[in-house]
């Protein structure tokens, strides 16, 4: 049977999910995930053709009101790192998506 | 060589509250101050879709000629970004709320259409300052404020071919979401921000290499970058080196673009159906009542000026930047059913005073009904030409009326023939020698004597009376 | 636990009511209770058992549910206490809100004694991947009380709180209810507020009520079934008394049994629960019908994309920047990892990845597209056959409380939902009660589902079946 996820394909979405796979946890990591892609592949047999997605639609909007949020201490109380009233993180500059 | 430009542009929406939660979208300096569970993602927070930016982002979509879809989707766009705090933007993808719809631009190769490919909504992130913005010692810092703020993101087919046409289609657009009450379009506050494709090709059949530019902050930084990008790319094609399809950063002080350095993975936003969001439907007959109840739009009531009134193409434009101006105009016309006469004024005396003020014409106490008065008493011969641009910057500062600023500053015209009559006498028997001139056949002199006539009313006799009264006392 | 001291949440609000208790002296036993036994079953991640007396002396005795403890599972927010969703990731974090079902216990007189054990962001079938501690079924403490949602099943089923409410994506009310011998209510999906409960799998998530009996259950949706402005997802319906509309009989019911679920393995005992239940519906005068969904079994391996999915996106948001577990690295892209290997445990990791790979470019079509019109298709096969009848009865779980360490498979225990997923994917409303117990006397739970909005009435038929099989009315 073929492979459905190798050791590329896991490192390319462990990087999308930016999680780190260690050498250690590779080699098992990879034999669950085929076995479990494998499982659910098996929904390739199913015809689907005829299916129309139902989502329901929202019922209401939201009114244009505002309200009360959160003082600054309340929502970034527990962040890392603040200075001036800012967020501080690593510099990201150039390297990152936006 | 031909260019092929497309834009995308992001229009921040004018609601008071932000796309998915009740935070304020004030403009707020102190940092992290309008921030909820929901913009700060905070575990278990879930996004409510605000009325009013659905309702503006479909008026937007109508008067474009986009056909607004009664059914749209919100989907997830995944990405981690620190000012991003879900780590996935909520936008939609698969089914966006408008497609299609175009503006017109005025350009050399003449009035074109610029095709719109879709319209979607979505959520601002928060803004980054990197260390090339601040010293910071290699540090970004995060504020989450603008985190939220409600976006329309316009994306145009490749359809303009300079810089200059790229500066018309976003001029014509930021007029649009001003006129429509759709969007402050301040460039320099964020609120209208955009995105370049530039393409460079020697055979104008084929497009050459998608190049995207981003960091633009104004119109003008848009034009320069794709003027600067039209040559770079025409250069490496001359030169014979490869244009590589890339996004590049576009520096204010250079004038100048630069690759951005390359992701090491490709981009996989991993796309799917937001789940916290049922679909959005719209109400058809609603649909059909904003069409319909559409206000005329700028480029519209431009050239109906341009065709009906008879304006100068430069008059109309002027006219038809600000809703407010054109409203403004059309009353005034109404008053005093002079319409060149209206638009020069305004496009010339007002316009200055406007601009010396620092000022738009609504923060003024200047209204309708005085400008019409002052040139209705300029064109009664009430008053000179001269002597209204006295009395305009009265009716700008204190809302008094042309009347009262005429008496106040004395500037009646005098149309009384027996009050000119005797300034007449008065001057032919101070200025012998001209008045030998005249009657020898220099008409030329007449000019001067109205001049001397003048002055002594202060300005105030009636030119046109003076002219013939002057010339009937010389030739009797 | 003290015979003279009510059984149940119906039983207890009746003596507050008559005087003949207090809240406060309720309080008191179950907190010795809870001194008593927490140290073996180990229910609760933090208890707030001095706050909780307070709120009992100051609780209002003529309000819905009377200052009865009500235990919270950790993956739920109350504002002031910690929110942990059983990860590290999360080992300090102090919920700044409430969660609107929390707010309106709290509103209707619930004391909270502590927020309960899970499953790490309610991930598993057993408690056993709480990054800080398993949870230990009180029916047999060598055995998990289910998952994820066992920590509240466990309080409940110890008598550490008359009622608990759980979150259950894919049965995580249902089947820890089923190994620990209580009462677990999936409401109709929209029908329970999801703002402030830690998204998993946000199409799937419903907040549910844990109790031991089925009326209790009915007692406390009149309290939790609230319409929210907060939550989009959140319907507006009309206004149901839950308990009120409890029957006591099943006259002109129709009882669904599923053809394609007979050929399972299932325990035997539950096999035999099944039929004892079958002739309990008969004798309360329902008929049985026999009902196909052909694609019934397919609901495993599409759950277990579209939940993965969901959870990769939900799970975003533990970054490291605003709040939670930090690990600096020398860039961003290395802070996040580091502070996400670090704050994951290991199902979650796997499920995130299974979640990144099936959205991803190149697999989204043949993975997550597929799944979710497999999921309509379920879903359309479900509405018809609940046309036919009026519930579908099946067992909760294929087998009783299993061994703590006992399956290490993840694919074997995903195997172990089959029976409660369907009712997540539809978003249709399911019960599991207490159907008796196997030769080793563990319970067996029992599972109802009934049709989209029908949760009255759904909770009316468990009620009688329950009762039949010798639950508290």
């Amino acid at each position: 049977m073929a492979t459905i996820i190798d050791k590329v394909t896991l490192e390319h979405v462990a990087s999308l999910a930016r999680l780190e796979i260690t050498p250690e946890e590779e080699e098992p990591l990879l034999g669950d995930l085929e076995r479990i892609l494998g499982h659910v592949a098996q929904l390739s047999s199913v015809d689907t053709s005829a299916i129309v997605s139902k989502r329901p639609a929202m019922t209401e909007l939201r009114p244009d009101d505002p309200r009360e949020g959160l003082t600054r201490e309340e929502g970034l109380g527990g962040a890392p790192a603040m200075r001036d009233g800012f967020v501080v993180v690593r510099n990201v500059m150039g390297g990152e998506d936006e | 060589m031909t260019t092929t430009i497309g834009l995308e542009i992001h229009v921040q929406l004018a609601t008071r509250t932000k796309m998915f939660c009740g935070c304020s979208t004030a403009f707020e300096d102190e940092p992290n101050t309008h921030v909820c569970p929901v913009c700060l993602g905070l575990p278990g927070a879930l996004p409510t879709l605000n009325a009013e930016a659905v309702r503006l982002a479909t008026r937007i979509a109508t008067a474009l000629g986009c056909t607004v879809h009664e059914v749209s989707e919100f989907s997830r766009k995944n990405y981690f970004y620190p000012d991003l705090p879900k780590s996935y933007q909520i936008t939609q993808f698969d089914r966006p709320i408008a497609t299609g719809g175009s503006v017109p631009i005025v350009t050399e190769r003449g009035t074109r259409s610029v095709r719109l490919t879709r319209a979607h909504i979505e959520e601002d992130a928060g803004k980054s300052m990197h260390a090339a913005d601040i010293t910071l010692g290699g540090e970004t810092l995060v504020d989450f404020n603008r985190c939220g703020m409600p976006l329309i993101e316009i994306v145009t087919e490749p359809d303009m071919q300079s810089g200059d046409e790229a500066y018309e289609f976003l001029h014509n657009l930021r007029r649009l979401v001003r006129w429509l009450g759709v969007s402050s379009g301040d460039m320099e506050k964020g609120a209208m921000r955009c995105d370049v494709n530039v393409s460079v090709s020697p055979d104008p059949a084929k497009r050459g290499t998608k190049v995207e530019i981003k960091n633009l902050n104004s119109f003008r930084s848009v034009k320069r970058a794709i003027d600067y990008e039209e040559q770079r790319q025409a250069q490496c094609l001359a030169d014979g080196t490869p244009v590589l399809t890339e996004t590049r950063h576009f520096d204010e002080v250079q004038g100048t673009t630069t690759a951005m350095r390359s992701k090491e993975a490709s981009n996989d936003y991993r796309y799917f159906p937001e789940p916290d969001l049922p679909l959005l439907q719209l109400d058809p007959t609603e649909l059909e009542s904003l069409r319909t109840h559409m206000p005329e739009l700028p480029w519209e009531m431009q050239s109906r000026f341009e065709r009906d009134l008879g304006l100068l193409p430069y008059d109309a434009a002027l006219i038809t930047e600000e809703r407010s101006t054109a409203e403004f105009f059309q009353q005034t016309v109404a008053l005093c059913d002079n319409p060149k006469k209206v638009a020069s004024y305004m496009g010339t005396e007002v316009a200055k005073l406007l601009n010396e003020r620092g000022k738009t014409l609504t923060e003024t106490q200047l209204t309708p009904t005085t400008l019409a008065g002052l040139l209705t008493m300029v064109e009664h011969n009430a008053i000179s030409n001269t002597a209204s641009k006295d009395v305009l910057p009265l009716l700008m500062d204190t809302g008094t009326t042309p009347m009262e600023a005429v008496r106040s500053l004395g500037l009646e015209q005098v149309s009384d023939t027996s009050a000119i009559e005797g300034f007449a006498r008065e001057v032919i028997a101070e200025n012998a020698t001209q008045v030998e001139q005249f009657r020898g056949g220099k008409e030329a002199v007449l000019g001067f004597l109205v001049g001397q006539l003048m002055k002594k009313s202060k300005c105030k006799a009636n030119p046109k009376l003076t002219g013939e009264i002057l010339r009937t006392l010389l030739k009797s | 636990m003290n015979s003279g001291l009510p059984r149940t949440l119906e039983q207890y609000r009746r003596a507050v009511r008559a005087h003949e208790l207090s809240a406060e002296e309720y309080l008191d036993e179950t907190r010795r209770l809870i001194e008593r036994d927490e140290p073996q079953v180990r229910a609760f991640l933090h208890l707030r058992l001095d706050a909780a007396h307070s709120d009992a002396q100051a609780a209002d005795p003529t309000s819905p549910l009377a200052g009865a403890p009500i235990a919270i599972k950790d993956n739920i927010m109350m504002a002031g206490e910690r929110c942990t969703c059983g990860s590290r990731i999360l080992e300090h974090y102090v919920a700044p809100y409430s969660a609107t079902v929390v707010q309106s216990l709290l509103a209707a007189g619930a004391v909270v004694p502590g927020k309960t054990n899970c499953d790490e962001f309610a991930m598993g079938s057993s408690t056993e991947n709480s990054a800080f501690f398993p949870t230990h079924n009180p029916a047999d403490l060598i055995r998990v009380p289910g998952g994820s949602s066992g920590g509240s099943t466990a309080a409940v089923a110890a008598g550490f709180a008359l009622g608990a409410i759980g979150s259950d994506t894919g049965g995580s009310v249902r089947q820890p209810a089923a190994f620990c011998g209580v009462v677990g209510f999936k409401p109709t999906y929209g029908r329970v507020s999801r703002y402030g409960l830690v998204a998993f799998g946000s199409s799937l998530d419903c907040i549910g009520p844990i109790a031991r009996s089925v009326r209790d259950t009915a007692i406390m949706m009149n309290v939790m079934a609230v319409h929210d402005p907060k939550d989009a997802t959140s319907v507006r319906r009309p206004h149901v008394d839950f308990e009120a509309s409890l029957q006591p009989t099943l006259a002109g019911r129709r009882v669904g049994i599923i053809r394609e679920l007979q050929g399972l393995d299932v325990q035997p005992e539950i096999a035999a629960a099944m039929e004892a239940a079958c002739e309990a519906a008969l004798k309360s005068g329902a008929s049985l019908v026999d009902v196909s969904l052909p694609h019934i079994l397919s609901a495993l391996p599409a759950y277990y994309i579209i939940a993965p999915a969901e959870c990769s996106a939900n799970l975003g948001r533990f970054d490291g920047v605003r709040y939670g577990l930090h690990e600096g690295g020398r860039d961003m892209t290395e802070t996040y990892s580091r502070t996400r290997n670090a704050g994951f445990g290991t199902e979650v990791k796997r499920r995130i990845l299974i979640g990144a790979f099936v959205l991803s470019a190149g697999y989204y079509d043949a993975y997550y597209k597929k799944a979710s019109s497999v999921r309509q298709l379920i879903t359309d096969e479900l509405d018809a056959a609940l046309e036919s009848a009026d519930v579908l009865l099946t067992p909760t779980t294929p087998t009783t409380a299993f061994r703590i360490g006992a399956v290490t498979d993840p694919l074997e225990m995903y195997k172990a939902d089959v029976f409660t997923i369907p009712a997540n994917l539809a978003g249709v409303p399911a019960v599991s009660f207490p159907a008796g117990k196997d030769a080793a006397g563990l319970p067996i739970g029992l599972q109802l589902m009934g049709p989209r909005w029908s949760d009255a009435e759904l909770l009316s038929s468990a009620n009688v079946l329950f009762t039949a099989l010798g639950g508290e009315s």
